[in-house]
């Protein structure tokens, strides 16, 4: 409270006066397509914090509009809801609109993109491949029998409450490019992001081809490689467990 | 904008994912990961449940079942040659299974190829070894592995 009256002062006095600047370094990972043959770099941007709002994303979106045009990055609702501006950040995976900038303007804040991840450009990481995973858990509702009223597939609120913690999900692909399995295998491991759904769609009391669901993970690529490592759960910028989800998952299966 | 990266000529600065091993030669991997068009979905492995879920199962039963394993010599002595050589017994899956994890996540089939089942072919002759290593300790030794162990702490 008594910070906030203090900041105030400061806005409020720049318009007779020179506002002092904070100058905060920020550092981040560039590459251009258009360039293969010269190597990604760290560039430095200097932001004044009193002239910027207070996320990471106002700040790059900030150097865009002011001092380089050039540089890349995906960014959308800018709330945390889209999943878009998932990047690493002082080095953890997060979404650039929820993280706050260190207000200490002597630290350096270095960004990178979400790392094991083919780049497309800069900050821009090439999401196909975990996209093409995402769809093969077929994630929409399956059912064999029609609805009694023709109508509604109802859920009890029970039902309902086992998807908690699950369908928040943004598939920003934090968890998963924060896990070493899938940054060793992550052709055939489907990562935590792409499980947790899975298991959305095994825990949903009106899905009914759990069969063919489990049938998909019988083998040792695709679900088997996580080995509880839990970075996951401690990256997710929206609190939630997708190793939890994974452990889940293998009890439903352990004697299947 | 994408297809421009993925196409960029290879240069002596930029290597090729795949192919960085230093002796050995790795089977070179699609750009991206992307096999198939764009819009295919990722196709898994066939389902097997010796690889997948009773893999899983029986390598933690092993496990919760050496728990006590271990401690019973701490209780009885060492006067019990059938609980040792389950102990043994269970040790090697256990130290097996392990070793198989990390062939299959630093090894994996589809980079290696070849190589990967040479070190699988290579840690289970390892294990055969090791199996009879166990078999000879618990003939000859009076108290077996826990024997061993013990002279181990003692020494």
């Amino acid at each position: 409270m008594f910070k906030s009256i203090i900041r105030l002062q400061g806005t409020r006095g720049m318009a007779t006066q020179a506002a002092a600047q904070r100058l905060k370094s920020f550092k981040i990972y560039r590459w251009s397509p258009d360039t293969p043959d010269k190597k990604p770099h760290m560039q430095e941007y200097k932001v004044d914090l009193n002239q910027c709002g207070p996320m990471v994303l106002d700040a790059i979106i900030k150097i865009k509009n002011e001092q380089d045009a050039t540089l890349t990055f995906r960014r959308s609702c800018r709330e945390g809801i889209c999943g878009s501006c998932a990047m690493n950040i002082g080095g953890q995976n997060t979404l650039a609109c929820l993280c706050k900038i260190d207000q200490d303007e002597s630290k350096e804040l270095k960004i990178y993109p979400l790392p094991h991840m083919y780049i497309v450009r800069d900050l821009v990481p090439d999401l196909t491949h975990f996209y093409k995973q995402y769809k093969s858990i077929q994630p929409y509702l399956q059912t064999k029998s029609k609805p009694a009223d023709g109508k509604e597939n109802f859920q009890s609120v029970e039902d309902r409450k086992k998807l908690d913690g699950l369908y928040e999900c943004i598939l920003c692909a934090c968890c998963s490019t924060s896990c070493p399995s899938y940054w060793w295998n992550q052709q055939e491991y489907l990562g935590p992001a792409v499980l947790m759904q899975a298991y959305r769609w095994l825990v949903d009391s009106r899905d009914q081809a759990g069969k063919a669901r489990k049938e998909m993970l019988q083998n040792s690529m695709s679900l088997y490689r996580c080995h509880t490592i839990m970075n996951c759960a401690r990256t997710c910028p929206k609190g939630l467990n997708p190793g939890r989800a994974i452990a889940e998952i293998k009890k439903q299966l352990a004697f299947d | 904008m994408l297809k421009i990266g993925l196409r960029a000529k290879p240069t002596t600065s930029i290597r090729p994912l795949a192919s960085r091993g230093l002796f050995i030669k790795t089977i070179p991997q699609p750009p991206g990961n992307i096999v198939g068009t764009v819009n295919d979905a990722y196709v898994p492995p066939p389902p097997t449940k010796s690889h997948g879920s009773w893999h899983w199962t029986g390598e933690k039963i092993v496990t919760i079942g050496m728990a006590p394993l271990v401690l019973t010599p701490f209780v009885t002595g060492t006067a019990y040659p059938l609980a040792d050589s389950i102990m043994g017994t269970l040790l090697l899956y256990h130290c097996y299974a392990g070793f198989e994890s990390c062939i299959i996540d630093y090894i994996p089939l589809r980079v290696y190829g070849i190589w990967h089942k040479a070190a699988m072919g290579l840690l289970g002759l390892g294990t055969l070894i090791a199996g009879y290593g166990i078999y000879v300790i618990e003939k000859t030794e009076q108290e077996g592995l826990v024997g061993i162990v013990k002279k181990l702490w003692t020494a």
